[in-house]
């Protein structure tokens, strides 16, 4: 109640401002002119056009929707005009203050502002009319015609109309019903006719709405979330785990803000099992023991079963947190400073190998040769002392520096959708003859290593921004190099670099949606064969939208957490 | 020049120096310093800055590597050994500028760390002894803060706290005041007196003449990676021997 | 003694330290030790390879000559490609080899590429402004254009533009045209007006050259008579205008070129341009040509007899003097009609054959032609020929750039620049999507340059251009270009993305040819060193333009 007398109060003293005080009001409109105007003819020109385009725009949203051009109209013209007012007399409240900052600050912008509020408006309008006021809610379309080999009784029997009634010369005269949307408007039209005898209805269905087919996802629902996870043996697993996660969630957060158990060994073991995670709900929904989808409990492959957001969320996490250890290895290893193999041994190794292979495997490679580039290759050994000094000039003679680094920009340097492919093809061919790699494996190591070469960069630049005086501090009090990492450094770098991580996480969980052109069904692929369906077919746009909608709720609420726990991690820092 | 050459090796010196080389680069940061320190002793290390004075005090538990000389720690050489590194660092504390507090451990975690991973003691006795140590410079209260929510003087009594509870043999202070203000140095320099009585090898790098008048036993006077004067407190600031050390003795105290 | 002694070597340890206990030589262990777990992960991975290679069958590894050889992996490159490719830069065919295919995928790649980052970078640049717009709404806007693109996967907009968006515009026969420009927007692409550059433009070019020495001449020795007579001479107009001067003379002499000639049947009598319009206005019977659209409407002539009447044109497939003489019907009003071929004797022969009564080409080209023509009308059966007799050339006035213009053509825009759907929806998908993150950069540069520094700028004085350009900007381009040049490498990177809508580039050709060929290793190893290439490069250039950037700070 005081809250609305509040806002009653402000709105109030807003409209007094209307009321002109004559003795207030300084106008002098030749230097207003003058200051707005008349100094430059650009900005002349620009206003004559940029007045032509508003009043052009307006008049033709006038008479395209003029109850809401009107009332927008009047509102910034009263808004204008409060401005106007309070600004001349110097007599402002918080609301034309703010107008006068952030709307009305020069002419253009009081153009503009109306412009954008008249565009956002259209296009609000065009999508609400797209989506709600002339879309079909109707779960499936079915097929256009079909014909029940039946008697009246039974049509109105199994819930169709009463065709008793209808006079004999049906085939003219047909009965229609029509199926309206949440907006009242008719989407499907449908016509039941009856042969002469009135033993065979045909049934014919016009879809006659212009917008939205939102059936295709609401049928689709469960198939773009857990896709074949739905069979009775699996989906409990997925709701097992639900129900986990939300109780165990808020069993931890209240560990975690307990004083008592600050530091102690359970809240690292708790800490531990929710970044491993992952990997258990994955092994979880997976199952155990004999009989597949068959049994309670049964062990699927999720190459057959998983699918829709579901596998997209558990590739994201599965992947970062493979390459959570791997990125920290690599950061670590990129910014080594163990005293490299020194050039009195490099050197000559490189030397002595390049006479060696000169000599065995440049023969062998002449005699191949088909053309001058062959016999040119054919030397390549000579390129080894040029790589080895390389190696030392760049490195020094860090070999798990060279390696860190190496890895790292390879793998940042090539396209996601490549290592996609590439593991999917490739990665059998590393492996020993014999050994089976699920897709799903094969993706999921993929990721990781490109997701640990980001990661590790992102690792390095929190082990940049700690201070030496940490490593000194360590130092002079005795520890050894591992336990400095593992309880000094490490805890800081990685906590400084949260929000990047979850940054990455975010980015990895959008890519996710690539492995759909390698063939394994993300929600994506999903949301792709949902056009090949009989009942739904070419409805692409419609799955797009929820896919782009679901995507940027995920991502925003992410990006939104981790900015939150930026700003908490802030707290007790330096 | 020629007197710091003369070394006193008797038999109780905790720390021995011969011509200790360094450089970075091309820049020639120690020109062979020799000292050496007995047990129990309080030594202020007094130079202009770029002098040498916290690089040599810094090699001393081989947070820099020497290039040339020797220095032997409590009977151990430094060298590239690892092992005699790691015991040096066990026996020798160092108090820093910037205090180096580990600001994601609270101040008894800060404290606890080293006596329990390098010496090995068991977390009732290294809390046991912490608190003993933060008692003594009066900060026990603050056990279970952040050191971001303390103020300078007390980060560097908790990081003195920290050091003192690995139970050195050595004390080094690289000029432990120059980041506080003016009225938390006493705080500081009451916890150093404090510990220079009560028997402890001390080494300060600092600025603060009024302790190095009334503490240190000796002074050790540096100048471009040298050492140009070592003397009693008394001789030093009344009766200097060298040129150098009047310019010096002028400069800060005619201000 | 100062600074004279060079650095010593370590000179200790003369007291030997057992090796296990030496750091260094620790330190060297345990790069050695590195080294050898390297060889033998490694060596695991290269055996399987090998093993696998070998039970794959060789067919991996073949030579020309039959055998097996890994130096062959890449022999079959050069073996017929037999796909198509809907986009070609540069001439290819079905029979070309897969090298050239690859070639056509790497151009393709870079031509979206460099257009990405021209547009993504102004898009960006403008987002990146309108975020710290003072009107409320202008930034509120762009933080939702912002986040809209970043919080969804690239390659979901790239679909969604592509089915959704530039599938469901009208068919060809309704294309969009914004404003009556003269730019057409359909389901097979945009279409867009494009510039003709004739043979004649490089005596403009020489032209150009020559105006920008002469301007930057006047430039200085005006800027010399200021600094002696300390008057203003406007020296910026006057080099603006002698360059225009210096131009429009080299228009005008490179439009007396006649590079390009029209080749007629002498029974058409054609002796100059205006010919041709009296021959049309014979054969459909109206006074003047503009009538024909009037005509048409009241019905006074049909469409087919103007079709009977237009003008037949033979050319050679994109050749500029079709833009040249159809442009110069065009304003004449003549009717036309253009046949083209993909090979000039195409054209010779469909000229003696009647197909067409015009001829264009270069003047060269037409020349030759015609002289040879006699010995083509030989080898032709005599029913064939039309045109025997001898044909009348006649020289084409031509401008060095005519504006080309897509018009509709039966089923096919002609003229002009072509974007199809797929390129179209992978180049906006790039842009949108890049241009979002720029912003960010943008205005996280412009914002990084603090208040003080403008305060400091308007206090000196400095007029608010002077302020942008000489204080603002050189701060925040500091900190602008590096994340700026790794959305850029970005931007190359996720162009691999264009499998996803159909378009060519290099990854999706090398994906046809491992699906194809079945060369799987050697293609990814050809595609894993194009995007390295192209990594390593610009990171090396971001690094020495840092390197650079921070020895200027000290």
């Amino acid at each position: 109640m005081e809250r609305v007398q509040k806002y009653l109060n402000v709105i109030l003293n807003s409209l007094k401002v209307l009321i002109p005080q004559r003795d207030r009001m300084q106008l002098d409109w030749r230097r207003f002119l003058g200051e707005n105007i008349t100094y430059s003819g650009w900005i002349m020109a620009w206003l004559a056009i940029l007045t032509w385009i508003t009043f052009s725009y307006t008049t033709g949203q006038l008479q395209s929707a003029p109850t809401g051009t009107i009332v927008v109209l009047m509102i910034w013209g009263l808004t204008v005009a409060m401005t106007m007012l309070a600004e001349l007399q110097k007599r402002h409240t918080d609301w034309t203050l703010w107008m006068k900052g952030n709307l009305y600050n020069s002419i253009t912008n009081v153009q503009v502002s109306l412009l954008l509020v008249l565009l956002i408006l259209a296009a609000f309008r065009g999508f609400y009319s797209y989506a709600y006021t002339n879309a079909s809610f109707a779960d499936a379309v079915p097929p256009t015609e079909r014909e029940y080999e039946t008697t009246v009784e039974a049509v109105a029997e199994a819930g169709g109309p009463n065709l008793s009634r209808m006079p004999a010369n049906l085939e003219f005269v047909s009965p229609t019903e029509s199926i309206t949307n949440r907006a009242g408007v008719v989407v499907r039209e449908t016509a039941y006719i009856l042969n002469e005898d009135k033993t065979v209805v045909t049934v014919e269905n016009r879809d006659i709405h212009t917008g939205a087919t939102w059936g295709a996802v609401i049928d689709n629902f469960s198939n773009l979330l857990i896709f074949r996870y739905k069979q009775p043996n699996l989906v409990w697993r997925v709701y097992a785990v639900l129900i986990f996660i939300a109780v165990f969630g808020v069993a931890s957060t209240f560990m975690y803000r307990s004083e008592r158990l600050r530091s102690s060994r359970l809240l690292s073991g708790v800490s531990l099992f929710w970044i491993t995670s992952p990997i258990i709900i994955y092994q979880f929904l997976l199952g155990a023991g004999e009989g597949g989808a068959e049994a309670f409990f049964g062990r699927v492959s999720p190459d057959n079963t998983l699918g829709g957001f579901l596998f997209s969320v558990i590739l994201a996490l599965m992947a970062i947190v493979i390459s959570f250890p791997l990125g920290v290895l690599l950061a670590l290893g990129r910014r080594s400073e163990v005293r490299g193999i020194p050039w009195w041994i490099t050197y000559p190794v490189a030397g002595l190998g390049m006479v060696y292979l000169l000599f065995t495997n440049t023969p062998t490679l002449l005699e191949g040769a088909r053309s001058n580039f062959g016999i040119l290759l054919a030397y390549w050994p000579i390129l080894i002392p040029v790589v080895a000094y390389g190696f030392q000039r760049t490195w020094e003679g860090n070999v798990v520096a060279a390696f860190s680094t190496i890895f790292i920009e390879v793998w940042r340097g090539i396209p996601f959708i490549t290592v996609l492919f590439m593991s999917i093809i490739l990665f059998p061919i590393f492996l020993p003859e014999g050994w089976e790699v699920l897709n799903m494996t094969r993706v999921v190591a993929g990721s990781a290593m490109f997701s640990a070469a980001y990661l590790a960069e992102n690792v390095r630049g929190g082990l940049q921004a700690i201070p030496r005086g940490q490593y000194e501090a360590a130092d002079s009090l005795g520890l050894s190099n591992f336990t400095k990492y593992r309880l000094i450094i490490l805890p800081q770098a990685i906590r400084l670099v949260i929000p990047a991580i979850v940054g990455q996480f975010i980015g990895l969980f959008k890519d996710t949606s690539l492995v759909y052109l390698v063939g394994l069904f993300d929600l994506l692929a999903v949301a792709n064969t949902i056009a090949s369906q009989p009942d739904w077919l070419g409805i692409r746009t419609e799955p797009y939208i929820f896919l782009l909608a679901l995507y940027f709720v995920c991502s925003s609420a992410m990006a939104w957490y981790s900015r939150r726990l930026e700003r908490q991690l802030g707290v007790g820092q330096r | 020049m020629a007197e710091a050459k003369t070394l006193k090796t008797t038999g109780d010196n905790v720390i021995v120096c011969n011509e200790v080389q360094k450089w970075y680069g091309n820049y020639h940061a120690l020109r062979g310093v020799s000292m050496s320190v007995r047990s129990g002793e309080v030594i202020v290390i007094l130079g202009p800055s770029g002098s040498g004075k916290s690089t040599f005090i810094r090699t001393l538990n081989r947070l820099e590597e020497h290039q040339g000389g020797d220095i032997i720690v409590d009977g151990i050489t430094l060298s590239h050994d690892v092992r005699n590194i790691a015991e040096i660092r066990r026996e020798v504390g160092m108090v820093f500028q910037q205090f180096n507090l580990f600001p994601h451990l609270t101040v008894l975690e800060n404290i606890t760390l080293a006596p329990i991973h390098v010496r090995k003691w068991s977390r009732e006795r290294a809390e046991e002894v912490a608190m003993k140590w933060l008692t003594r410079v009066g900060i026990p209260e603050q056990a279970d803060k952040y050191p971001g929510q303390l103020s300078g003087g007390q980060q560097q009594r908790v990081a003195i706290a920290r050091t003192l509870t690995m139970e050195p043999k050595i004390l080094l202070f690289d000029e432990p005041t120059s980041a506080l203000d003016p009225e938390m140095i006493k705080e500081v320099l009451d916890v150093m007196r404090d510990l220079a009585n009560s028997g402890y090898t001390i080494l300060a790098v600092t600025h603060e003449m009024g302790f190095a008048r009334t503490v240190a036993d000796r002074i050790i006077f540096m100048d471009a990676g040298q050492i140009v004067e070592e003397n009693t407190p008394d001789n030093f600031f009344h009766n200097p021997k060298e040129e150098r050390t009047k310019k010096f003795l002028n400069q800060i105290l005619n201000h | 003694m100062a600074g004279e002694i060079p650095p010593g070597p370590p000179s200790m340890g003369q007291e030997s330290i057992p090796f296990w206990r030496d750091g260094r030589v620790l330190g060297v262990l345990a790069q050695i030790a590195f080294v050898i777990g390297f060889i033998i992960v490694a060596g695991w991975f290269v055996s399987n390879i090998l093993n696998n290679i070998s039970s794959l069958g060789s067919s991996q590894f073949i030579c020309q000559d039959g055998g097996f050889s890994y130096r062959c992996a890449f022999d079959f490159m050069e073996a017929d490609a037999q796909f198509d490719i809907s986009e070609t830069p540069i001439d290819y065919d079905p029979s070309d080899s897969y090298w050239r295919a690859l070639g056509v995928g790497a151009l393709n790649t870079v031509k979206v590429t460099v257009l990405g980052i021209i547009f993504a970078t102004i898009l960006g640049t403008l987002v990146g402004i309108a975020r710290l717009s003072p009107n409320w709404l202008v930034s509120r806007i762009a933080l939702w254009y912002v986040d809209l693109l970043r919080n969804t996967p690239l390659v979901l907009q790239l679909i969604f533009l592509y089915f959704s968006v530039l599938l469901g515009l009208p068919q060809i026969d309704s294309a969009i045209q914004p404003l009556g420009l003269p730019m057409f927007i359909s389901q097979r692409g945009v279409n867009l007006p494009s510039f003709e550059f004739m043979p004649s433009f490089a005596i403009l070019m020489a032209f150009i050259i020559l105006g920008i020495i002469q301007a930057q001449v006047l430039w200085v020795i005006l800027g010399r008579q200021e600094e002696l007579t300390g008057k203003e001479s406007n020296r910026l107009t006057w080099a603006i205008i002698s360059f225009i001067v210096v131009i429009g003379i080299g228009w005008i002499v490179s439009s007396n070129e006649t590079n390009q000639a029209v080749l007629t049947p002498a029974s058409m009598r054609i002796r100059e341009f205006d010919d041709f319009e009296q021959i049309v206005l014979n054969r459909l019977d109206v006074n003047q040509l503009n009538d024909i659209a009037s005509d048409l409407e009241e019905g006074l002539i049909t469409q087919d007899q103007v079709d009977e009447a237009a003008l037949k044109i033979c050319v050679l497939r994109d050749a500029p003097s079709e833009t040249n003489f159809t442009s110069q019907l065009r304003r004449a009003d003549i009717p036309y009609e253009v046949k083209r071929t993909t090979r000039q004797d195409q054209s010779t022969s469909s000229f003696i054959e009647g197909d067409c009564e015009a001829y264009v080409g270069p003047t060269a080209v037409i020349a030759a032609e015609r002289d040879a023509m006699d010995n083509i009308i030989a080898a032709t059966p005599e029913d064939d020929v039309v045109n025997g007799g001898a044909a009348t050339m006649l020289q084409l006035t031509e401008n060095p750039i005519r504006l080309s213009i897509p018009r509709i053509e039966g089923f096919n825009f002609v003229g002009g620049w072509k974007m199809t759907a797929e390129f179209t929806a992978i180049l906006l998908g790039l842009i949108l999507n890049t241009a979002a993150s720029i912003a960010e950069i943008v205005r996280a540069g412009i914002q990084s340059v603090s208040k003080g520094q403008t305060e400091a700028a308007r206090a000196l004085g400095l007029s608010e251009s002077q302020r942008l350009r000489l204080v603002i900007l050189p701060q925040a381009l500091k900190v602008i270009i590096p994340p700026q040049t790794s959305q850029y490498l970005n931007l190359a990177k996720n162009s691999s993305l264009a499998l996803a809508v159909a378009y060519p580039d290099f990854w999706n050709l090398g994906n046809t040819t491992i699906n194809q060929s079945g060369r799987s290793i050697q293609i990814i190893l050809l595609v894993m060193v194009f995007y390295l290439s192209i990594s390593l490069s610009v990171s090396g250039v971001l690094n020495w333009y840092n390197r650079r950037n921070q020895l200027q700070e000290r």
